[in-house]
């Protein structure tokens, strides 16, 4: 205890010294922060550029709020922000209990075979790429040669429903085939936090007649209460983020009223059209006001259940 | 002790190799890939390009005895970056002692080295990488006009300053030099594309693809493409129908109503649905072909009424005849479902089994036309003008070619490419090599019988790698793009190399005999060219944001006519809150002063 002291008392220098293999460990996560995640922040001035591509970003014209104008202005703006929103909510709200659920009904197996199997095959599909998901759900959900609609067709239904050509189908078919792909391995940090939950709490709690669900809603929950939190106020920031890929390929001209959302106008205009300024602009747009419901999120989360971010 | 300074050293062993991880990633590639599959794109170049060191020795080996040539250039090396797949997909594995590009080298002292970067599409790589500023030596990508999605980029690329201005180096060049002679270019790529007023003298896109001489309205069948619908020969004579004579769209329809009524099978014992997609997967394209009757936006949607004003063709009720017609023939079961969304695969998968009764569209140089006798050329359908003649603009091209601002010796990058394009360099790049591919018999140049056995077995393996030729775009693809100026039936004496002697492609040939087109020229641009100006740039960046043939798609699988109705209202508010009414006022302004600068007709 005396040795710990000491050694938060030293000076930084002395420190690094110390313990330099620690730090040489932690140069290249530095170096990765740096040139992924903080330098192409400053990319975000493209929004208030004219991009000339042999000027570059820096030496752009600047254009002010032009783009920011000609997309709140814009005919689309209002529809692609509800789209954005609306499958926003689907993944962040509407999915995030299934992965707790899914982490409790694990913990709960006795059979570690069985448990083993479970696990692998609800998180492989994390592994699969979305062109595979998407390509897999267009052949199961096919019109007259589909695999659902062979069932339906040999129950006596009509079985020539095109399910992607509906927008009706879209938010279920995108909600089912995002929580299939997620739902295992959103499930494996829960079941880490699970297993860090004191035995010996479950072990009163069955001396004192509590049963198996009792014990899951009176220990288990509160005991990753803390990482429920974390992970809800991290995903909610994602909010305006519908995720790309997913989307542009499920989408259809029957769906597109409501596939097309703000991620998907940004490769559209920006890589297609060449607008990158415009692009960048509703990417910023995108990032801002997921900080801004990050904050918020985490300022209620504190207030209501002492869990936060800081 | 020992333990803890091993422990130590694995440490920093393990965190360097880490670190060298890191900044491998960010390191750059002398500009030639940029995104998309890293691994892919590392295996394609490895095994596409020469390294330096090999290309600097076939240098040294060739100056000196074609330093006197009439040909040579300069001991360098191009690099030339294409954003074209197909030329991706046939290029040699070995560019440096490919016997074509050996032969470039000895000739011109130039070592052609292709990149390519895997991605999406072309468009959005080229997007990506004009944005990134990073491109080599040149580039070339798909552009067969000024309407084409490329073209914006180009030209934003252009007027930044990224592309060499070339226009110095064209009048005394050997082939390009005729871009300047009047008539020679068609009016879009002379205006549009290389000679732009807004460039003010400066050339910086080469449109490449050129006919030396205009055959356009020439119908020759064995070079002749016939697109459209193709109907099952089996189905079509059992109904005891004559394919040439369905003409309108009431004749498609009874046709469609024929076919579903006689209870025709496909391979696995399914039904056969009527009308199915274009062969190469579900698009709206199709529809000028299926419904041509139907279809009035004939200049990119946009039209001239009879009193004089133009409308695209969602402001006109021509929209729902072709909306109800297609919802129709959906309702009935007359064609497939998913006609504008079906993937390539299984577009393809349901050809091969027979499963519908009609191609929406294909042609006859595709294997599944030529290489059975299952197929035969449906219609051709009558236009709005009541006549089934197929519109040509006359010549057009194909592709285009820039040099990089930051190339060195942007001139002998320029004299390379108009070299390849000379009848010694088509010659070369078309035949491969004289004595081992072809021999010169009165002065045309012979396949030999080993590469006709070859062409005719469609061995590109062959074609690529021992050879390097383009046998007329069977081989490698690059030399059949890279080329403008052709006129193969006088250079050459036949319209491709071995035409006279294949048999590969005689049943398309036979086809195009059988079932002749007849040609009709509408001159002028698509309308939509006109937006590339600067007075027009906020309406086109509108405009742009617009796709009308997904709002056509959404009309037609709408769930009743209101909600047909709601969906084309919409879609004119927002043509009318772009800015479309400004765009036709030009648009009009352009017709009244050169009726034939638009593609209108009616």
């Amino acid at each position: 205890m005396k040795s710990k002291a000491k050694i938060q008392k030293a000076p930084v220098g002395k420190r690094i010294i110390k313990f330099w293999p620690l730090y040489v460990m932690l140069i290249p996560c530095v170096v990765y922060y740096i040139l992924i995640c903080y330098v192409p922040i400053a990319g975000n001035v493209l929004a208030f550029k004219d991009y000339s591509f042999r000027k570059g970003i820096w030496g752009s014209d600047w254009v002010g709020l032009r783009y920011f104008k000609t997309f709140f202005t814009s005919y689309d703006c209002f529809r692609l922000i509800k789209n954005t929103l609306t499958v926003g909510l689907i993944k962040c709200i509407l999915e995030f209990p299934f992965a707790i659920i899914l982490a409790l009904m694990l913990n709960e197996v006795r059979n570690m075979k069985f448990k083993k199997i479970s696990q692998t095959i609800t998180y492989l599909p994390h592994f699969l790429s979305s062109v595979i998901i998407v390509t897999m759900i267009q052949r199961i959900l096919a019109p007259n040669n589909g695999m659902l609609n062979q069932v339906i067709a040999a129950l006596g239904g009509k079985g020539d429903t095109f399910f992607l050509m509906e927008a009706s189908y879209f938010y279920p078919i995108l909600f089912l085939m995002d929580l299939w792909r997620n739902i295992g391995w959103d499930s494996i940090i829960y079941l880490a936090a699970i297993a860090g939950v004191d035995t010996a709490l479950y072990e009163a709690a069955e001396m004192d007649g509590c049963g198996k669900l009792g014990r899951m809603w009176h220990i288990t929950l509160p005991g990753i209460r803390g990482t429920i939190g974390l992970l809800f106020i991290m995903g909610i920031g994602g909010l305006l983020s519908s995720g790309f890929e997913q989307i542009y390929l499920l989408r259809t001209p029957g769906n597109m009223e409501l596939a097309d959302t703000l991620d998907v106008y940004v490769v559209r205009v920006g890589l297609q059209g060449g607008q990158f300024g415009y692009a960048s602009a509703i990417g910023l747009i995108q990032g801002i006001v997921g900080l801004i419901i990050v904050i918020t999120a985490n300022k209620i989360c504190k207030k209501m259940t002492e869990v936060s971010l800081w | 002790m020992k333990k803890k300074v091993l422990k130590r050293m694995f440490s920093v062993l393990l965190a360097g190799s880490m670190m060298a991880t890191v900044l491998t990633g960010c390191g750059s590639d002398d500009g030639n890939t940029t995104s998309g599959d890293a691994q892919q794109s590392a295996q394609n170049e490895s095994s596409a390009q020469p390294s330096s060191d090999d290309a600097a020795g076939a240098g040294d080996e060739s100056q000196g005895e074609a330093g006197q040539s009439d040909e040579w250039i300069a001991d360098r090396e191009i690099v030339l970056h294409a954003y074209v797949d197909d030329i991706y997909n046939a290029l040699p594995d070995d560019q440096v002692n490919n016997p074509v590009f050996k032969e470039i080298k000895e000739r011109t002292g130039i070592q052609l080295k292709i990149t390519f970067t895997p991605g999406e599409s072309n468009s959005k790589t080229l997007a990506a990488q004009l944005a990134a500023g990073t491109i080599p030596d040149a580039i070339v990508c798909y552009l067969n006009n000024s309407a084409r999605p490329e073209f914006p980029l180009l030209y934003k690329a252009a007027k930044d300053g990224l592309f060499a201005d070339i226009s110095e180096y064209i009048p005394n060049s050997k082939v390009y030099s005729k871009y300047m002679e009047d008539g020679y270019l068609p009016n879009d790529t002379y205006k549009n594309i290389v000679f732009r007023e807004d460039f003010d003298g400066a050339v910086y896109l080469l449109h490449l693809g050129i006919d030396e001489v205009d055959r356009s309205l020439i119908y020759d069948p064995t070079e002749a493409y016939i697109g459209g619908p193709y109907i099952q020969k089996s189905i079509i004579d059992a109904l005891n129908i004559d394919p040439t004579s369905v003409r309108t769209s009431e004749d498609f329809y009874n046709l469609l109503v024929k076919i579903k009524e006689g209870d025709f099978k496909d391979d696995n014992g399914n039904d056969v649905i009527p009308l199915g997609p274009k062969y190469w997967g579900g698009s709206v394209d199709a529809m000028d072909f299926d419904f041509r009757g139907l279809i009035w936006g004939v200049s990119d949607d946009y039209n001239m009424d009879e009193n004089g004003e133009i409308y695209h063709v969602a402001e006109t009720d021509h929209v729902y005849e072709l909306i109800d017609y297609v919802r129709k023939l959906l309702n009935e079961g007359l064609m497939h479902q998913e006609y504008f969304t079906m993937d390539e695969t299984r577009a393809e998968e349901l050809y091969r089994s027979h499963s519908c009764a009609i191609i929406g569209d294909v042609h006859n140089y595709v294997d599944i036309i030529y290489e059975s006798e299952d197929w035969i050329p449906l219609g051709p359908l009558n236009d709005l003008q009541g006549d089934n003649k197929t519109v040509t603009s006359g010549k057009s091209g194909r592709g285009c070619l820039a040099i990089s601002a930051d190339a060195e010796n942007p001139e002998e990058i320029f004299r390379f490419f108009d070299w390849l394009s000379t009848y010694e360099g088509q010659l070369l790049t078309q035949y491969g090599i004289e004595g081992l591919t072809y021999n010169m018999v009165d002065g045309k140049p012979v396949l030999t019988d080993e590469a006709l056995e070859h062409l005719n077995a469609s061995d590109e393996k062959w074609m690529w790698n021992e050879v390097g030729a383009a046998f007329g775009g069977s081989g490698v693809y690059l030399f059949e793009f890279i080329t403008t100026n052709k006129n193969n039936i006088d250079n050459f004496g036949e319209v491709r190399p071995g035409a006279t002697g294949s048999s590969t492609f005689q049943r398309s040939v036979d086809l195009a005999t059988q079932y002749p087109r007849e040609y009709k020229l509408v001159e002028g641009l698509g309308a939509t060219s006109y937006l590339n100006t600067e007075d027009m740039a906020d309406v086109k960046a509108q405009l742009d944001l617009l796709n009308f043939n997904d709002v056509l798609v959404q009309a037609i699988f709408a769930k009743d006519d209101a909600e047909v109705k709601t969906i084309i209202e919409s879609f004119r508010a927002q043509l009318k809150s772009a800015g479309v009414d400004k765009f036709k006022e030009k648009l009009k302004a352009i017709y009244q002063e050169d009726p034939k600068a638009i593609s209108f007709y009616r």
